[in-house]
């Protein structure tokens, strides 16, 4: 009895690793014909008004599978074509459905400045980030960064740097960017300490934007 | 009161038979291997990622419980005929019910409890930092498990467990949407259909009042008062559910 139960055990995991494995190889084989439209997927992404109503209660681990869909987004554009065209979507539904989270904010600015070249539209995304969370300084610090970086309006900078160094658990450097934006306005030396400060604090990928555009700088 | 405990513990060993150990440490291998697989795709955000999913998993791991096993929890005693040498006894019908509620709340209860021990103890080693906040949040979540296992013992008390499941699930989904129905219905409805859907916000459960999910994984703590009024309200709605229960067990008619 026993003898027979265990052979019926190992022929069924048997069979289903073979179907697994089976459907694996389909996958593998045919799986690179259906990347458009995966790619497609995030167009048809629901607005974050609608993932929250269908949420039901779970909107923060909503956002978070946005955010982890968004980043999944750029790690593949960046190694492939370097268009990040949905980023601004995807952002603003993880903002829809967490208002709370500031990085979804800030790296998706990031990216609509530096990668995209749309730094209208991460001031945007920021702005709407700062209604918010009116008390988080790091949202202020990184809006300056875009004035000072992108659009070079370095009064609005050397204002949201101030701005940043006067709320509550800003560190040390708000208050020196603040004096620098006021005092070395359009100096390239304040363009590689604002960088030099991405590399030290933002995530992977800002970090590696920062290493180009330090070596752009430091070219001049 | 010491039948009703009785009840109660008898619920709670004919739950516990149904592997819920097993859900639980299943529950915990998922949460560490996601905490260890999720953290370097979050750019950072890793820990409150696995906070986020931990809490939403948890919740909703424990409703799903309270309404299957509570779906078929009075089915089976009728089914059985148990229900018959039990009502035998001098106990009246609404002390089994409550007893039967009891044992589930119960059960659910120490199944997220255990659940949010695991995720404290994910977080403290993945991240070296105690997430306390949590508490709150899993706090809310029980009461919220209480209406949910007193709503499933209503729809229990009177109709089949596959529609008990359905009505159960249908109220819980309800109860999330129950501001926006009252937001919905202000915005240019009829008189009638405002009335309809006054009175439909005020029967469903509020389920959103339970839900802090979203201040504690930004390390938010959930102030007294807010739990107070979540427990005061949670109580008195499964009361009043039980009340209402009560009231249709005691009439009715074994075959």
């Amino acid at each position: 009895m026993t003898a027979r139960i265990d052979r019926a055990v190992v022929a069924g995991v048997a069979c289903a690793g073979l179907l697994v494995a089976l459907a694996g190889l389909i996958e593998r084989a045919a799986g690179s014909r259906f990347e458009r439209a995966r790619e497609e997927e995030l167009l048809y992404y629901p607005s974050g008004f609608m993932v929250r109503q269908a949420a039901l209660g779970y909107e923060t681990a909503a956002a978070d599978i946005a955010w982890l869909r968004g980043v999944q987004y750029y790690g593949e554009h960046r190694l492939t074509d370097q268009k990040f065209d949905m980023i601004g979507h995807v952002m603003r539904i993880v903002a829809d459905l967490d208002p709370q989270f500031v990085e979804p904010y800030v790296f998706g600015a990031f990216v609509l400045a530096q990668e995209l070249k749309q730094p209208e539209r991460g001031l945007e995304l920021l702005e709407r980030g700062m209604r918010a969370n009116p008390a988080n300084w790091r949202l202020a610090f990184e809006t300056g960064f875009l004035h000072y970086v992108c659009r070079h309006d370095f009064a609005a900078a050397g204002r949201y740097f101030t701005w940043a160094s006067r709320m509550p658990g800003h560190p040390d450097y708000a208050e020196r960017f603040a004096a620098f934006a006021n005092e070395r306005a359009g100096n390239t030396g304040m363009a590689v300490l604002l960088w030099k400060q991405v590399l030290a604090t933002g995530n992977r990928y800002m970090q590696d934007v920062a290493r180009r555009e330090l070596e752009r700088l430091e070219a001049i | 009161m010491t039948r009703v405990l009785a009840i109660a513990r008898n619920t709670l060993r004919e739950v516990a038979r149904e592997r819920v150990v097993l859900v639980l440490a299943m529950f915990g291998l998922a949460l560490v291997v996601g905490a260890q697989a999720l953290s370097p795709l979050a750019l950072g955000e890793g820990r409150k990622v696995v906070i986020d999913f931990g809490l939403a998993g948890a919740s909703l791991l424990a409703t799903t419980l309270a309404v299957f096993l509570g779906s078929t929890l009075l089915h089976k005693e009728l089914e059985r005929r148990t229900v018959y040498s039990i009502l035998a006894k001098p106990i009246r019908r609404e002390e089994f019910l409550i007893g039967k509620f009891l044992g589930l709340w119960f059960t659910t209860s120490m199944l997220l409890a255990g659940m949010a021990v695991i995720l404290l103890a994910v977080v403290t080693l993945a991240y070296r930092d105690t997430p306390w906040q949590i508490l709150g949040a899993v706090g809310l979540t029980l009461m919220e498990l209480g209406i949910v296992t007193a709503v499933v013992i209503l729809f229990s008390s009177f109709t089949t467990p596959a529609l008990t499941a359905f009505f159960a699930v249908a109220a819980t989904v309800a109860g999330h949407f129950a501001e926006d129905l009252r937001y919905f219905a202000s915005q240019g409805a009829s008189p009638a259909v405002q009335a309809l859907t006054q009175g439909a916000y005020w029967i469903l459960p509020h389920l959103d009042v339970f839900n802090a999910r979203g201040l504690v994984v930004h390390g938010l703590s959930v102030g007294p008062d807010r739990l107070a009024f979540g427990f005061a309200y949670g109580l008195l709605y499964a009361i009043g559910i039980m009340v209402l229960a009560g009231v249709i067990f005691r009439r009715r008619e074994f075959r």
